[in-house]
């Protein structure tokens, strides 16, 4: 091996320990200062909640969502290399913010991927990107937003307050419906979900609580055994260059 | 209503949301540090480095104000501090939300609506908040292993993983924007003006070549979504007051 070779490589050594070692300590804080607050309100204040109410709650989540806590890891990892794991998923959004913007740095630099070269401005297109993102939350958000929110009139905050989760989930499925471009999944969510929610529910009250979990587990079987056997394979997750954002 | 907002906006909330911005700040200096010095040998100059911060930076500022869009809207909701760790930072809106709503239905509450009491916004905060944090210890445990070569995905069925998370997605979000359908008249047009609205934006993002309107798509929505509401709610077609 050349000298330069090995001092690039020690370079290179002493990079990934620091990293590693300080991507894990910082996203290891911002993990527990996450989990911090709602502990925060449930122990440290007048509120009066059930443990048993907590967990069902966490469970009615987690029953949907516990495939992607491991996928998205999983799926990211070729595409951002290990220091920017640590980043990626406590900054959020990586689909739509993170990943253009270390691909347009990549690209402005003539960094072919595969190189520490695109390694290193991947890293430093999202230290760009969160710096952008870190300050215009915090100005547009933190101080305008709770601003606008303190003075507009009290009939506009409560329709806002009633609506936005109407305003918001119709544009969701229209949206995961087309990325995901499988038809026949789509069909059978939404037979699914319309005889639960509007025909099931409204006769059997008990049935409320767990509409959606049910929902969940009649769609995943029914799109297993309806699969359709003859259709090419579909591309393996890994191998997808499009995403979109469920968690991180 | 004053009530919900003592506890959603508390200062120790406002601490911690604090909390997790000044945790980036330093990992961002950090990783910038470790850039620069590393650099010079690996064949990646000063000035690649401002270069590809720059872009990085320039690329981020459409996708950003997007999401402070969504975020304010969500402010009435959840309070300035969850909103800014959920959804503007860890989480996506989609997610946190369809996470909110899933949390308050076990209490047999209506997210933003009909006994959505501080109770139910810790409820619903606390299985957010969980929920997200799995995504950030799967890639604590994860990023050693997979850098070791540990784990490989391949070895799990490829028909299984492009049919199942897609089919629990797609389920849960189509449940819950449906069962919105029978809140009230007015929420049916809201859902139905969001969705007509996504449809719109994502097919003229095709049409026309413009990904930024894919990006804005949730945001449009949401305003479009939250002007009609004020109107068929003035109309008398909202839920019956609680």
């Amino acid at each position: 091996m050349t000298t330069a070779a090995q001092t690039a490589q020690s370079a290179y050594e002493q990079y990934d320990r620091t990293t590693s070692r300080w991507g894990r300590i910082t996203m290891a804080l911002g993990l527990l200062l996450s989990w911090a607050a709602p502990v925060y309100l449930i122990f440290f204040t007048d509120l009066r909640i059930a443990q048993s109410d907590l967990w069902t709650g966490f469970l009615a989540v987690g029953a949907v969502f516990w495939v992607f806590w491991v996928l998205e890891p999983l799926t990211y990892f070729p595409v951002l290399g290990p220091a920017a794991m640590y980043q990626a998923f406590m900054i959020g959004n990586i689909a739509n913010k993170l990943l253009p913007s270390a691909v347009v740095a990549q690209s402005a630099i003539n960094a072919r991927p595969g190189t520490k070269r695109a390694e290193l401005a991947a890293v430093m297109a999202i230290c760009g990107a969160a710096t952008v993102h870190i300050f215009s939350l915090l100005i547009f958000v933190g101080i305008l937003g709770t601003w606008l929110v303190s003075v507009v009139p009290e009939d506009i905050r409560s329709v806002t307050q009633i609506y936005i989760f109407p305003a918001i989930i119709g544009a969701v499925v229209v949206q995961f419906a087309v990325f995901v471009k499988q038809h026949r999944i789509t069909v059978i969510a939404v037979v699914v979900a319309v005889l639960v929610q509007l025909v099931l529910v409204p006769n059997v009250a008990a049935l409320a609580n767990y509409a959606t979990a049910l929902v969940v587990m009649s769609t995943v079987v029914l799109a297993w055994v309806l699969r359709d056997r003859s259709a090419q394979p579909v591309p393996h997750p890994e191998d997808r260059t499009e995403h979109m954002d469920v968690g991180g | 209503m004053e009530e919900l907002s003592a506890y959603v906006n508390s200062p120790v909330l406002w601490f911690f949301a604090l909390g997790v911005f000044g945790v980036i700040i330093v990992q961002t200096m950090i990783y910038m540090r470790a850039a620069r010095r590393a650099g010079p040998q690996l064949d990646f100059p000063r000035e690649d480095l401002r270069a590809s911060f720059r872009s990085g930076a320039v690329a981020a500022i459409g996708p950003s104000l997007a999401i402070v869009i969504v975020a304010v809207a969500l402010l009435a909701l959840f309070g300035t501090p969850a909103v800014l760790v959920r959804i503007g930072l860890v989480g996506s809106a989609a997610t946190e939300t369809a996470s909110a709503s899933l949390a308050s239905g076990t209490m047999g509450a209506t997210l933003g609506g009909e006994g959505y009491t501080p109770e139910v916004f810790t409820v619903a905060f606390f299985a957010m908040s969980l929920s997200g944090g799995m995504w950030m210890l799967a890639t604590l445990v994860l990023t050693p292993l997979l850098k070791h070569g540990d784990v490989k995905m391949r070895a799990i069925n490829p028909a299984l993983m492009a049919i199942v998370p897609a089919a629990a997605l797609l389920a849960a979000f189509a449940s819950l924007g449906i069962a919105e359908l029978g809140k009230s008249t007015g929420h049916i047009i809201v859902v139905v003006v969001s969705a007509l609205t996504m449809a719109v934006c994502l097919a003229l993002a095709r049409a026309l070549n413009a990904a930024w309107l894919r990006e804005w798509g949730l945001g449009f929505s949401i305003i479009l979504g939250l002007v009609v509401a004020y109107f068929v709610h003035s109309a008398g077609l909202g839920p019956p007051p609680a």
